[in-house]
């Protein structure tokens, strides 16, 4: 089984983690991490989203957004926005996207200052985005580029798990992240907004979640 | 951070009663803040459980019921819910479960607590009867009503000539005389051309008579010395609360290089305020010939407004203006008189509907006819029919346009003896139709404005009796009353039409204010009740036993809040010199008055279910 396999690869990283010459890294291999069989309702998530000043692999990243939440709901007093400073000329076209204009960029914390408390709120959490692929990447190069390591992320893809869902919708607009939550009655909201994004993403799996079998476990749902 | 929680922020922002806070209390309460999602079908609270949670409706919508059973409410986005288990501890009485999939926000009752206990808007939004909503809601329309004693400069106020002065040495005799002669009640006294003091009627009682002050002595002796001054560009508000703090009624107004611009007196903040409706009731009253009358009369919207800047309730403009529609129509019928000469029989001239009722307010046509004494003759009959027609042309000229269902006097079947006017309301009484009923209904609402008011008197006793005692014609009223479409949709929402530029609105007049007449005047013509003013007929109702005191209570809350709107509206229309009309666009309103008028809406379906339950069943 490919989630078996995917298990077997995080907990090897985990170990691999676990022996790290940094304190937040091994906290964070030593965590909490459920296993699969655990019901996806006892599960602790974190939600989360990255702007981005562009589409390249080397996109800096210029804002962070997550929140702590579990199937049952989500609180928003530990919800975090932050801006991270980036020296770059931002690129025109993500400017005008999600207004992080390069002041703003300049004004935000180093990269390093952002990802220190994420990393500690991502500890025994899986990720949730929709879209998590570019979250998962965006982490373990960033990491790596910080503390020497990638973090070895679990995440549940809220765009693949809706595929699943719903697989016979016709052409990839209907699994925007607007138009699925449409599909599920809930609200509109402004994108672009790493926090806003992040709680689009976390109010989407509830309402997925609600789909699923009330015992469904962690395992079925995380992205392969 | 600017952005943080903004979705959500926005949204409690939006809704009342949270719009009234602070952005950093909003921000701090939207950190509060837990989002739940349900199902449709989910039960999302049960009757008879424990909730410490106030749930408002972010999307999707909710139905809950009492023990589970009987329906209590629906509510759609923005609707809140629980809050009375959190006001009486924690017992829940209704179940209440998600009718579509629905997102809800749930706030701490700690934090529910903590807010009604600091904010005034938020206890008395929270508030386990609509009743009291409403009535907070009308206060609060009073108080937020911007005044314009808040923007009238003194400046505008002035309407009175240059000040009369004089130099301090000036002896009291000759102060006095110049006061006389100016036919001034304040003097100022100036040296130099700056001002030392002022000598008002007062002073020269108490401080020269009263004190036998020799006359001889100058002025500078017996006047206030550095009195309080404003500035020309104060506002009247200003002028206002220094008269009441200091006890004094005039004060001198200084330019801005410090000399004596004028002297301002209370009256003349009366007169930019309210007495313009005075006035031109006196103007409408003198009017010696049609011109000057017109000319009066053409005021009458521009006092209107001007008393709804001025910040009058409701039931005082509609009655202010009433009372200057009234003068119009009794000055009209005096010159008609005067132009045809004395008349041959008594007669009355009757007015019906919103006028009869006292109600009326700017741009609404003609409603009225004659009752003539039963021994008048052909050529009696041709005297009314040229009075008719001369009083319903002048009224034309002074803004009540001819009736575009020809109820007036200048029509042959609106000037009627007094017994034929008494069977013709015997026909609609005993053979109501429902075409009939819908026209005649103003009719049951009548009054004399000019005339013999005895004979009018004894027409509407008589019809008021006979009324009283038939079910069928009352089954008719109630039915008819029934066609009013009250704006509130199943989801409590507000459900509307779009007018002709497509924005959605509701007629103020035709969805709500309306259906409260009908009900007050069914129920009042049922119960044999002489009032004709809607508010007076719920309060006798009300004291007759016919309506519980609640009941009627919140009906004329919810007519007041509803005629504060649409006066605001009209008058708004006229000072931007448009027609006035009664199609209000929800989307104008704060979201705190658009729940408001929820409230009323619904307080106005229940009056209308219950006119049906109690009257419209006479018929087999």
């Amino acid at each position: 089984m490919l989630e078996r396999i995917a298990d077997w690869r995080f907990r090897r990283r985990l170990a691999a983690l676990g022996k790290s010459g940094q304190e937040l890294l091994r906290a964070y291999a030593g965590a909490n991490w459920p296993a699969l069989e655990l019901p996806l309702r006892e599960a602790a998530l974190l939600a989360l989203d990255f702007e981005l000043d562009g589409l390249a692999r080397d996109a800096h990243v210029l804002q962070a957004g997550w929140l702590a939440f579990d199937t049952g709901g989500i609180a928003l007093d530990g919800a975090m926005s932050l801006d991270i400073r980036s020296a770059r000329r931002l690129d025109d076209g993500a400017v005008t996207v999600h207004g992080i204009g390069e002041e703003r960029a300049r004004e935000g914390q180093p990269l390093r200052q952002v990802l220190e408390p994420l990393v500690s709120a991502l500890s025994g959490r899986v990720l949730v985005a929709h879209g998590a692929a570019i979250e998962v990447e965006v982490i373990e190069r960033t990491t790596r580029a910080c503390f020497g390591e990638a973090l070895p992320v679990r995440a549940i893809c809220t765009l693949e798990l809706e595929r699943r869902l719903h697989p016979n919708l016709v052409g990839s607009e209907a699994y925007r992240l607007a138009a699925v939550r449409a599909r599920y009655n809930l609200p509109a909201y402004d994108q672009h907004d790493a926090l806003s994004d992040a709680l689009a993403a976390a109010e989407l799996l509830l309402a997925q979640a609600r789909r699923l079998p009330a015992d469904a476990r962690l395992g079925s749902v995380l992205r392969g | 951070m600017a952005s943080e929680l903004s979705e959500i922020r926005s949204f409690l922002g939006d809704l009342s009663p949270f719009g009234r806070l602070d952005a950093d209390r909003i921000a701090a309460i939207a950190r509060r803040v837990t989002v739940r999602y349900f199902r449709a079908g989910d039960t999302i609270l049960e009757a008879g459980s424990h909730n410490d949670l106030l749930f408002i409706v972010r999307s999707g919508s909710v139905e809950l019921r009492l023990a589970g059973e009987e329906l209590t409410m629906r509510l759609g986005r923005g609707g809140s819910f629980a809050f009375p288990s959190l006001l009486r501890g924690g017992e829940v009485r209704n179940t209440t479960t998600a009718l579509e999939d629905t997102l809800v926000y749930c706030l701490p009752g700690e934090e529910f607590h903590r807010l009604r206990s600091e904010c005034d808007a938020v206890r008395d939004y929270f508030n386990e009867s609509e009743t009291e909503r409403i009535r907070s809601a009308v206060r609060d329309l009073r108080l937020k009503r911007p005044s314009t004693l808040q923007h009238a400069t003194i400046e505008q106020l002035l309407v009175h000539k240059q000040p009369v002065s004089c130099e301090p040495g000036l002896s009291i005799a000759d102060a006095a005389t110049l006061m006389s002669e100016r036919d001034v009640s304040t003097l100022a006294i100036c040296e130099d051309g700056r001002l030392v003091g002022i000598f008002t009627d007062k002073d020269l009682r108490k401080r020269v008579v009263a004190a036998r002050t020799d006359f001889d002595r100058p002025i500078r002796e017996v006047m206030t010395a550095a009195p309080r001054t404003l500035p020309r560009h104060a506002t009247a508000a200003e002028a206002m609360a220094l008269m009441a703090a200091g006890g004094f009624r005039h004060i001198p107004v200084l330019g801005s290089a410090g000399e004596l611009v004028a002297i301002l007196s209370a009256t003349d903040i009366l007169a930019y305020l309210g007495d313009s409706a005075i006035d031109t009731g006196m103007l409408v009253a003198k009017a010696a010939g049609p011109q000057a009358l017109v000319a009066a009369a053409r005021q009458i919207p521009e006092g209107f407004a001007r008393m709804d800047a001025g910040g009058f309730h409701a039931e005082h403009t509609m009655r202010f203006t009433s009372a200057l529609g009234e003068a119009v129509h009794r000055r009209a019928a005096e010159l008609a008189e005067a132009e045809l000469g004395p008349p041959p029989v008594p007669y009355a001239l009757l007015v019906f509907g919103s006028l009869a009722r006292g109600e009326q307010l700017v741009g609404s046509d003609q409603d009225n006819g004659i009752v003539m004494d039963d021994r008048v003759d052909e050529s009696g009959r041709e005297y009314f029919a040229a009075l008719g027609a001369r009083i319903s042309d002048l009224l034309d000229e002074c803004g009540f346009v001819y009736c575009k269902g020809g109820i007036m006097a200048k029509n042959a079947e609106q000037r009627l003896t007094r017994s034929e006017w008494s069977e013709r309301y015997g026909r609609w009484i005993a053979n109501p139709d429902e075409d009939r009923i819908l026209r005649a209904t103003i009719y049951f609402d009548m009054r004399a404005v000019y005339g013999d008011a005895a004979m009018a008197q004894a027409l509407h006793e008589d019809v008021v009796d006979k009324a009283r005692g038939s079910g069928l014609f009352l089954s008719f009223l109630a039915r008819d009353a029934q066609r009013s479409k009250v704006p509130l949709g199943f989801f409590r929402n507000l459900v509307l039409e779009k007018s002709e530029d497509g924005k959605k609105v509701f007629d103020a007049k035709a969805q709500a204010i309306l259906p409260v007449i009908d009900i007050a005047r069914t129920f009042a013509l049922a119960e044999g009740l002489p009032a004709v003013g809607t508010i007076e007929r719920l309060e006798a109702l009300a004291a007759a036993g016919r309506m519980a005191r609640g009941d009627a209570e919140s009906l004329k809350d919810a007519f007041l809040l509803v005629s504060e709107l649409r006066i605001s509206h009209q008058a708004a229309q006229v000072r931007a010199g448009t027609a006035p009309d009664n199609a209000i666009a929800p989307a104008a309103l704060s979201p705190l008055e658009r729940d408001y008028l929820k409230d009323a809406f619904s307080v106005i379906s229940g009056g209308l279910d219950s006119l049906k339950r109690n009257l419209a069943g006479g018929i087999a």
